[in-house]
């Protein structure tokens, strides 16, 4: 592989790569703003200027400038080479660069931070960018030096709202048009532009739109300083507070990583952010998706239900021991609900239940109906489990839940052992139905329709709250991380699982997730320790997003985070 | 031959007495012995402060207390009724400035907060109304809560602050109280305090949106 030089280091490169593109992948950082791997390139902040050095024999390319000469008390002719941007000057083999090693490009680094700071308004305390904000990154590596210009800077509008999801605020724009090029190049909606020139230009959304597509808040994820904040996340919180746990995103079968920010101290989640994944998401997720965090607080059933009444977890154990009483006379009456909505953990258990003590034959899968998707990341199926939850059942596949309705009227069923709150049926027919069996068992974290129909209801962590594998649509097990500490009564479905087990009489094996883990089928857990997650037939290459996206998709196996 | 081990140095050198440092006794004249005349002479020198005090007391000369502390000897300050003058830069209990319309001048930024080492600052930030002017430029604290009996009075708060919003500079030391809630100042209370000129404002002017100098004016009304 043809190798460049950056301050010494040889690192490879693939035909077609820029310098900057070397360097991230052999993790160099070169500064930059406009540029983002996922995105085309721009070259428009110059931040990222190296010093390339002429080939053996020739002479550099150099610029005739003045500099002032202190000893003097006068400018004196000098000559400096031309910077190039590391962004958009592609790799030639045996080249050499210069870039923390020069002082060229460190004085090229300060001006040009001295510049894009000339009319910031420096409102980092009430900036929601302020901790993660390039600017202040790097003022503090590159620049360190107070501000030279006395005028009054340039002042441009704030607070526009752009759409139902983003705000900006022209004062803090560099006009690095990173957003100009996440609306046109990921979700093919070229609906932002640039206005004016200079220090005027600010970011403008086209006469008669609004920024609503479904990738918008895409735009604010990339923005390198505070121009574009999400109106769901300004304000809230500080970001040096948060916390971040590698999670799956819960709104599609798509299973983007993501991180969630949350905050321990009062154990709140406040926003998703895309986790790099070249193998799933990319760099991207929707807007749906990054906006699901909400559903790891909101309607969550927090207390065991009996009947609909609150009650603790031991009496809910107790009342559904007395359910399910005389289920073991006829088994092929018991009928198991799978969810799409839970990991693979939470499923084997109560498939593990079914089969091994139970002797139930029959299972059953629900989950949230479709939905919209597209060709880019939104996925039609809205569960983020259905191939694990159809994978763990595959001895006896999982019907869908019309089928259970449907047995229940010609009353094949009294008793149903549920787990998840969500059906993609009617709710008033499913409950209806529900209501005619001798015993109906739930484990949800969510109030839904199912939970609401079941006479004992365990109220069981959401996803954030709990480790656990999800199998996405192209058949990849990924695994989830615990954010926050359980709401309420809430305990992981699998141990509310094992102790209903046990309520019932039956020595189930495990006590704690290590031991659930260890009895479940190989491919079925992600992550250490687990072999090598079973990645489906489906091509690794992500559709559209691939094509869409410039040329971010060449999978780059350095920053890959599959858990495969 | 065999060394010979050391000895300890911390036990007693076996077959000497112990020998201890000789102290001098106290005299044991008559007069000592007598015990009276002394306490006689204590009982003068108290006297003595007695008159003293209650003659500056009565005719109001009592000297200065700052340079009277720096004498040799004891003062003593009749502390409710009579305060020991604080420096002009002394730290004492926050209070919450005001802009001139009355609402708290902090934006909720949580520097403070960030830069307590005792964290005793609470604050739930909240944002401004619907057609409020401030509103998308800034928020503010719906509850401000300072946990007075936490608070080690380093002052890094007002540091922190970027807008003059957290002073310490009421001139008042945590009265002592007979309950914990009480040292919990919340936002009203903090508010309401004023610096040792009664102002509750700074001296430092806000510039608030709409005001000329504050950023955030359309490129329409600007001067380019």
């Amino acid at each position: 592989m043809p190798t460049i030089k950056i301050d010494g280091r040889e690192i490879p490169f693939e035909s077609g790569d820029t310098i900057i593109r070397a360097a991230h992948r052999a993790g160099i950082d070169i500064p930059h703003y406009c540029w983002h791997p996922g995105l085309s390139v721009a070259a428009n902040c110059r931040m990222c200027l190296v010093e390339v050095l002429p080939p053996p024999g020739r002479p550099a390319m150099s610029l005739d400038i003045l500099r002032w000469d202190a000893a003097k008390q006068d400018y004196v002719p000098a000559a400096k080479p031309k910077l190039q941007p590391a962004c958009q000057m592609a790799c030639a083999s045996g080249m050499e660069v210069l870039s923390d090693g020069s002082d060229h490009v460190s004085e090229a680094r300060s001006a040009v931070q001295e510049l894009l700071l000339l009319n910031h308004p420096v409102d980092c305390p009430i900036c929601d960018q302020a901790g993660e904000c390039r600017l202040q990154d790097y003022w503090l590596e590159h620049q360190r030096k107070g501000k030279r210009m006395h005028q009054e800077p340039v002042h441009k509008p704030k607070a526009v709202t752009f759409g139902p999801t983003i705000v900006y605020d022209a004062e803090r724009c560099i006009v690095c048009t990173r957003c100009i090029r996440v609306c046109n190049e990921l979700a093919q909606d070229p609906v932002l532009s640039v206005r004016e020139r200079g220090n005027l230009g600010e970011i403008t959304v086209s006469p008669g739109r609004e920024l609503d597509h479904n990738y918008t808040l895409m735009t604010e994820h990339v923005c390198p300083v505070g121009a574009l904040t999400s109106r769901d996340f300004r304000f809230k919180a500080r970001v040096w507070f948060l916390r971040s746990a590698r999670t799956i995103c819960q709104g599609c079968a798509t299973g983007c990583n993501a991180y969630l920010d949350y905050d321990p101290r009062n154990n709140t989640p406040y926003r998703h952010r895309p986790r790099e994944n070249m193998a799933v998401n990319t760099y991207w997720m929707c807007d749906d998706g990054m906006l699901s965090y909400r559903h790891a607080v909101d309607g969550r059933l927090l207390t065991a239900l009996v009947g609909n009444d609150d009650a603790s977890i031991e009496d809910a154990l107790a009342a559904a021991k007395e359910q399910l009483g005389g289920h073991a006379d006829d088994p092929s009456r018991v009928a198991i609900v799978l969810s799409a909505q839970h990991s693979n953990e939470d499923n084997f258990a109560l498939y593990h239940l079914a089969t091994t003590y139970l002797g139930a034959t029959d299972f059953f899968v629900s989950g949230r109906p479709l939905g919209q998707g597209d060709d880019i990341l939104i996925s039609e199926d809205k569960n983020p489990n259905t191939r694990g939850a159809v994978q763990i059942a595959a001895v006896t596949p999982p019907r869908p839940v019309a089928e259970l309705l449907q047995g229940i009227a010609s009353g094949q069923y009294a008793y149903v052992v549920a787990l998840g709150s969500d059906l993609e049926v009617d709710a008033g027919e499913a409950q209806r139905a529900l209501s005619r069996l001798k015993g109906v068992v739930t484990i949800a974290a969510h109030e839904g329709p199912l939970a609401k129909a079941a006479r004992v209801a365990l109220p069981a962590c959401s996803w954030a709250e709990a480790e656990g594998t999800y199998v996405n649509r192209k058949g990849l097990a990924q695994r989830s991380e615990r954010a926050l500490l359980p709401h309420g009564d809430a305990r992981p479905a699998w141990e509310l699982i094992g102790r209903l087990g046990r309520t019932l009489g039956y020595e189930t094996g495990w006590k704690t997730l290590a031991e659930l883990r260890r009895a479940m089928p190989p491919g079925a857990v992600a992550g250490a320790g687990a072999p090598a997650a079973v990645l489906g037939a489906a091509p690794p290459a992500h559709t559209a997003a691939a094509t869409a996206v410039a040329d971010g998709s060449r999978v780059e196996p350095k920053k890959t985070e599959a858990t495969a | 031959m065999a060394k010979a081990t050391p000895s300890n140095p911390w036990t007693k050198p076996a077959g000497r007495p112990v020998v201890g440092k000789p102290v001098p006794r106290p005299v044991r004249s008559a007069d000592v012995q007598a015990y009276i005349p002394e306490i006689v002479k204590g009982l003068g020198i108290t006297m003595r402060h007695f008159f003293k005090n209650t003659k500056e007391m009565v005719l109001g000369q009592k000297p200065d207390p700052v340079l009277h502390s720096l004498e040799p000897g004891v003062t003593t300050i009749s502390y409710p009724e009579e305060k020991r003058p604080y420096p002009e830069r002394f730290r004492g209990i926050h209070r919450l400035t005001l802009r001139d319309d009355n609402s708290p001048r902090c934006v909720a930024c949580l520097c403070c907060s960030t830069a307590c080492p005792a964290q005793c600052i609470a604050i739930e930030p909240a944002e401004y109304p619907e057609g409020d002017r401030r509103q998308g430029y800034e928020r503010y604290p719906s509850s401000f809560v300072i946990d007075e009996l936490r608070c080690v009075f380093c002052g890094y708060c007002v540091e922190a602050c970027p807008v003059d919003a957290i002073r310490m500079d009421t001139g008042l030391h945590a009265v002592p109280y007979d309950s914990r809630e009480q040292f919990i100042y919340r936002r009203d209370l903090l508010m309401s305090l004023s610096d040792r000129e009664g102002s509750r404002l700074t001296a430092n002017r806000r510039h608030e949106p709409g005001d000329p100098t504050h950023p955030g004016l359309s490129r329409e009304a600007a001067d380019h």
